[in-house]
């Protein structure tokens, strides 16, 4: 993944794909640590047992994610703010890829805005997102 | 039952506040950890001191985390099916979260709203947190929608 600087990036750098696996023990880990021990973040049977099509990844591992990815996309860079909208579902166990865009720049204040998101292996996008995010002077 | 049937009066109103006990390195680390990330200022107390914030600090989204007492207040879950699901968040950050910070959670519900879409009408609950540390630094202002449909 190539690393940007403020003064490198501009309005329409994208991101390319990083995919996340997703693997159930991964979500279970992750889940457990949030304290969302439902079984339906917790347990692919359990999850079906509450009419789900199997375990599913909470939204706040989904939006944490996007965060990860963009922090490791632009290095030194604050995340100021994000701003998510849980779309469908991201199953456990299932690929997924997160992707982003620059849209906004501010030399004065060394704020960049974001679009991004997280879709399937079919291009539905499961969760859609915008972020703020400074970088020390 | 439903989201269009909740008074509006609650609007505004503080249904919970409270304060967690005092954040400790481990569970931070389990947060980052289990999340894949990867940067040393979220893992490592001892590498973290080189950082930016010469501190281990909080990942940022781990404000998700706390929920407060009582997480959705009573007006909305008496209304809620099993159809209600987490429809999204905003999260504007301040101040990072640091090992022995005391934090408090103050929550009010701010937004009920209606949409209509191609499967019919849905119903929105905007709920806050407002995250403060001992210093009265604001920490987060965490914006979370729960989404229910509507009567068809």
């Amino acid at each position: 993944m190539s690393q940007p600087s403020f003064d490198s990036i501009e309005p329409g750098d994208e991101l390319a794909p990083v995919t996340i696996e997703l693997d159930p023990a991964f979500v279970r880990e992750h889940a457990l640590a949030l304290d969302m021990n439902a079984d339906r973040f917790t347990d692919e049977e359990g999850a079906k047992k509450e009419g789900l099509p199997g375990q599913i990844t909470p939204g706040n591992m989904s939006l944490a994610l996007l965060s990860r990815v963009l922090l490791r996309w632009l290095p030194g860079a604050q995340l100021q703010r994000i701003g998510t909208t849980f779309r469908g579902l991201a199953r456990a166990g299932v690929p997924a890829k997160i992707q982003a865009m620059v849209t906004e720049k501010d030399g004065e204040t060394r704020l960049v805005e974001c679009d991004v998101w997280m879709e399937n292996e079919g291009g539905d996008r499961l969760v859609i997102g915008t972020a703020t995010l400074r970088f020390p002077s | 039952m439903a989201f269009e049937d909740i008074d509006r009066g609650v609007i505004g109103q503080v249904y919970d506040r409270y304060t967690y006990h005092e954040i400790e390195k481990d569970e931070l680390v389990r947060y980052a950890r289990t999340l894949g990330v990867d940067d040393p200022i979220y893992l490592d107390e001892e590498a973290a001191k080189a950082g930016p914030y010469g501190e281990l600090v909080a990942f940022p989204t781990y404000v998700v985390k706390l929920r407060g007492g009582q997480w959705m207040p009573p007006e909305v879950t008496r209304h809620m099916t099993r159809e209600g699901f987490d429809a999204g968040k905003d999260i504007e950050l301040g101040v990072p979260i640091r090992l022995g910070d005391r934090l408090t959670a103050t929550s009010t519900i701010t937004e009920i709203y209606e949409k209509t879409g191609r499967s019919g009408s849905m119903w929105f609950v905007v709920f806050r947190q407002e995250i403060r540390n001992q210093n009265d630094d604001l920490v987060a202002n965490v914006d979370s929608r729960l989404m229910q449909r509507g009567a068809s």
